[in-house]
């Protein structure tokens, strides 16, 4: 018995399981850490200009800043949070204790204008332009006088404290991420500016499905609706985005223009037909770098794109007339003497120099840059890579046929309720034990029925374990796709078990020969479930996408690790 | 006399199994009739339910839409609780309960419910039961009534189906390239997607509303049903020792055990679960897998075994 556990132990198999195991449990990072963590901070709040920064988006859940205790009193939870906030008075310094440092916060008043019935005298200058005759000559001068104008009266009241400015949530106990139906999210009801057929509404659905999808934020739900009178709305429910990321994402039509002058070279969408977003074609431009000036820092950024032929076209349409100047400060570059000026919507967000040899040349590869800024180096490449996901984002999917506005935004609470997880799990535990003792019926021997059920649960472990490592969602569709994995892995270990094992291939002899045999069946069954998942991924919509992923991921681990592990169980303990 | 008729019983016993056994192993054309029926007994079932609501399935609110009243309460209170008691006056309804907060705080509730939004006498129903759960009057609340579309969107049933279709294609692909006939490929496609569409037709006539979950669930189906059709024409086709039937039963050993095994565990979290979405999971699996019992021991061992017969008649033994 000694010797078998020594050589169980020293199996490979095995031990990439254990190593597979520890990674995973590594990766969900199971902790008790206490407080509420930060999910937002808004900007020019108390909280911002205290200088807590705003967490990164992939930042693993339990390395998120935690607020441990404001004043000196534990914040525990999100009521704990919520109720201290609540009784901050207006000009107060207040300090909060975070998992990285101690912040002195001051709280500002908040004020509201109301406008009264009545009116009042109020002087105020103005500046007008006046013909004088000078001297006999004509000449426009400018004459500054005093004017008084009846105003609505109004006042300011102070309605106590300004909120400080944080969006907080109970501190993450692992590093599962749970999807929108497990975990709620935020729930933004748009409104479109004009209205719009039930035809455009589809289409609008989509590219803001597709624009949110490029952003990486495939956790979403869109659906439109109307209230009763007729008003048109679009209801988006979305898990770990912040209010500003959804207003910059959602309510921006982004109608891009780059012009020469006043003619259109092209825009977002069609004229564009690709995007460089790789490592080498996009991010923080290397010869412009980040400077400081004065107090802020600023950074450029710059990404490759490729122009349609047309859009190229009126490019070299645009520069054939121009003339080539030399760059005013050095001297010595030529320029042409107008530049290529990036419009979003209707905002000119960058102007780019065009090089003397692009004149009335056709190019289709152009480099787009920008800027963003911030409070040291590392706030400015944070703001300006965002600006960039963002230009790359509209710069993919077009405009949005309308422009939004965004009537509110709340957090909501999750479909499935609060108590689903727990059930689910529990569900999952009694099912696996279920599975485990119809095994050990079925082969009367407690050394299948455990070892299966022992791997049962690695898959699980290790599941979770990679979700948490790239970040991955788990809602409804995953925990399909995990159930699929397990009972599919189960299927695989009765079909190792009565290959090796049973008298079903009698003739062959050969250890080695009856474990070849079982993973033909085992991989084969793997490559047909794999490649009926990889169409789904493609499906667009979010559920399918979900449940396709983690079915492969989950299928994968299975006859990689979890299958090789438990054949080398068999062939030590059983043979 | 007592031994003598345990005796006789066990013989009865014996004689019945080698009955049904024989004719499993002789009259296998014959039972295919079984599964073939079944598909066009459910395609029959779809094709109605098309007819007659114009969709294949029932949709719930999520899939289908309906009407959400927002209404803004201040109040910490149990929506499951408030969910069960707007929905037993909506039995054939499916009703949503969630909570709005705003900095931390609860500010309102939203019931979603699939009704009809233009018809007045089902809202102002709703919005009475609202009332009457939530203790309130609305006609002092500023609350606001929406009538919501999918939350999948129109294309997605348009996108899943051709995603399915190119899965099975795909499916079919691997196994062609692997065994290098078409037969067993359709036969092992035939069986997903018969095991797919029969439960799919049960479920409709359980009127059961199908939500996102439910589609999960279908899906789910492909991983099981593929593998039980794997282990056969493995087996079969590439196995030597024995005679073709005898690959046949050490099959059904094994991918009954499979079987077995699925459906207890799917009964199991059936039997425990209080989540209606779980339960309507595991129902879906519980129907497949039992088509799955017919459409791979009686439909792809039919279809194979009369592709090795023809092999047969052309002289390659397998």
């Amino acid at each position: 018995m000694n010797y078998k556990v020594k050589k169980l132990l020293t199996n490979w198999r095995v031990l990439l399981l254990v190593f597979f195991l520890v990674a995973s449990i590594v990766a969900i990072h199971p902790t008790l850490s206490k407080g509420v963590a930060i999910r937002s901070v808004i900007t020019n709040s108390s909280a911002s200009i205290a200088g807590i920064q705003q967490p990164k988006p992939n930042i693993q859940p339990v390395n998120r800043e935690r607020i441990l205790s404001i004043n000196n009193v534990p914040i525990n939870n999100v009521e704990d949070y919520y109720k201290y906030t609540s009784t901050l008075t207006p000009n107060r310094t207040i300090q909060i204790k975070t998992t990285k440092e101690i912040y002195k916060l001051t709280t500002i008043e908040k004020f509201e204008t109301i406008q009264l019935n009545e009116t009042e005298q109020k002087t105020i200058t103005e500046t007008i332009e006046k013909n004088v005759t000078i001297n006999g000559t004509s000449q426009i001068i400018n004459e500054t006088m005093a004017k008084t104008v009846t105003v609505p009266k109004t006042i300011k009241v102070s309605k106590g404290t300004e909120d400080i400015g944080l969006r907080v949530y109970d501190a993450p106990k692992t590093n599962i991420r749970k999807g929108l139906d497990l975990q709620g999210g935020t729930r933004v009801l748009l409104q479109p500016e004009a209205k719009l057929s039930p035809y455009d509404i589809g289409v609008l659905i989509d590219n803001m499905k597709e624009r949110l999808n490029v952003y990486g934020l495939s956790d979403i739900v869109i659906r439109d609706a109307n209230d009763l009178v007729g008003n048109q709305y679009i209801v988006v429910e979305i898990a770990g985005a912040t209010e500003e990321e959804i207003k910059d994402l959602l309510a921006r039509q982004g109608k891009f223009e780059a012009k020469i002058g006043n003619s259109t070279v092209f825009r977002g969408g069609q004229d564009i037909v690709y995007v460089g977003r790789s490592a080498n074609e996009a991010g923080i431009d290397p010869s412009a770098g980040c400077s400081q000036s004065g107090q802020q820092w600023l950074c450029r950024f710059r990404f490759s794109i490729t122009l349609s032929q047309q859009a190229a076209q009126r490019q070299a349409e645009a520069t054939k007339d121009l003339e080539i100047v030399p760059e005013p400060t050095t001297g010595r570059d030529n320029y042409l003497s107008q530049k290529l000026e990036l419009y979003l919507d209707d905002k000119k967000v960058d102007e780019l120099s065009i090089a003397s040899d692009l004149k009335g040349q056709a190019v289709t590869q152009i480099s787009i840059s920008g800027t963003g800024f911030g409070a040291n180096q590392q706030a400015a490449i944070y703001d300006a890579l965002q600006n960039m996901k963002r230009l790359q984002t509209i710069l993919i999917t077009g405009s949005l046929p309308v422009k939004l506005g965004i009537v509110k935004t709340d957090a909501i609470s999750p479909v499935l309720g609060e108590q689903f997880i727990n059930n689910a799990i529990l569900m999952s535990l009694l099912a696996i034990i279920a599975v485990a003792i119809v095994i050990g019926i079925r082969y009367w021997k407690l050394l299948i029925a455990i070892p299966i059920l022992i791997t049962m649960l690695s898959e699980v472990i290790i599941l979770l374990g990679v979700a948490a490592f790239i970040g991955w969602n788990i809602d409804l569709a995953a925990i399909a796709g995990i159930l699929v994995a397990i009972g599919t892995g189960v299927d695989d270990q009765i079909v190792i078990t009565d290959e090796t094992l049973k008298g079903e291939t009698a003739t062959v002899y050969n250890w080695k020969e009856k474990v070849k045999r079982a993973f033909l069946i085992i991989m084969l069954a793997y490559l047909t479930v794999v490649v009926a998942m990889i169409p789904l991924i493609f499906a667009g919509a979010g559920l399918l996408k979900g449940f396709a992923i983690t079915t492969i991921i989950g299928v994968t681990i299975g006859v990689f690790v979890t299958r090789p592990a438990y054949s080398s169980f068999v062939e030590v303990m059983l043979k | 006399m007592e031994q003598n008729n345990q005796q006789q019983k066990q013989e009865i016993k014996k004689n019945i199994k080698q009955t049904l056994f024989e004719f499993y192993e002789k009259k296998y054309k014959l039972l295919l009739i079984i599964p073939i029926a079944l598909l066009l007994l459910a395609l029959v079932q779809i094709g109605f339910q098309i007819y007659k609501t114009g969709d294949f399935i029932k949709k719930d609110v999520s899939l289908k839409g309906g009407v959400t009243v927002t209404v803004p309460f201040e109040k910490e209170v149990d929506i499951k609780q408030i969910e069960r008691q707007i929905a037993s006056q909506f039995p054939r309804n499916d009703i949503a309960v969630r909570t709005l907060r705003s900095i931390g705080t609860v500010v309102g509730l939203i019931v979603e419910a699939d009704i009809d939004g233009n018809n007045k006498a089902d809202v102002n129903k709703l919005l009475n039961s609202i009332e009457d759960s939530l203790n309130i009057d609305l006609s002092k609340i500023d609350y606001g009534i929406e009538i919501i579309g999918s939350s999948l969107g129109a294309s997605f049933f348009r996108e899943s189906l051709i995603a399915l279709a190119v899965a099975f294609l795909f499916m079919g692909l691997v196994v062609l390239i692997y065994f290098r006939t078409f037969i067993p490929s359709i036969a092992i496609i035939l069986a997903a997607f018969s095991d797919m569409v029969v439960a799919l037709a049960v479920i409709n006539l359980m009127d059961v509303r199908i939500g996102t979950a439910g589609i999960a669930a279908f899906l789910m189906l492909i991983g099981y049903s593929v593998d039980t059709d794997i282990l056969l024409t493995v087996r079969v086709l590439k196995r030597k020792e024995g005679t073709v039937m005898d690959r046949i039963i050490s099959s059904i050993k094994t991918g009954m055990t499979e079987t077995i095994t699925a459906i207890v565990a799917v009964t199991v979290a059936m039997i425990v679960t209080q989540s209606e979405v779980i339960r309507q999971i595991m129902l879906i699996l519980l129907i497949g897998l039992i088509a799955d019992v017919f459409n791979t021991w009686i439909q792809n061992v039919g279809l194979l075994r009369i592709y090795v017969e023809r092999k047969a008649k052309k002289g390659v033994v397998i």
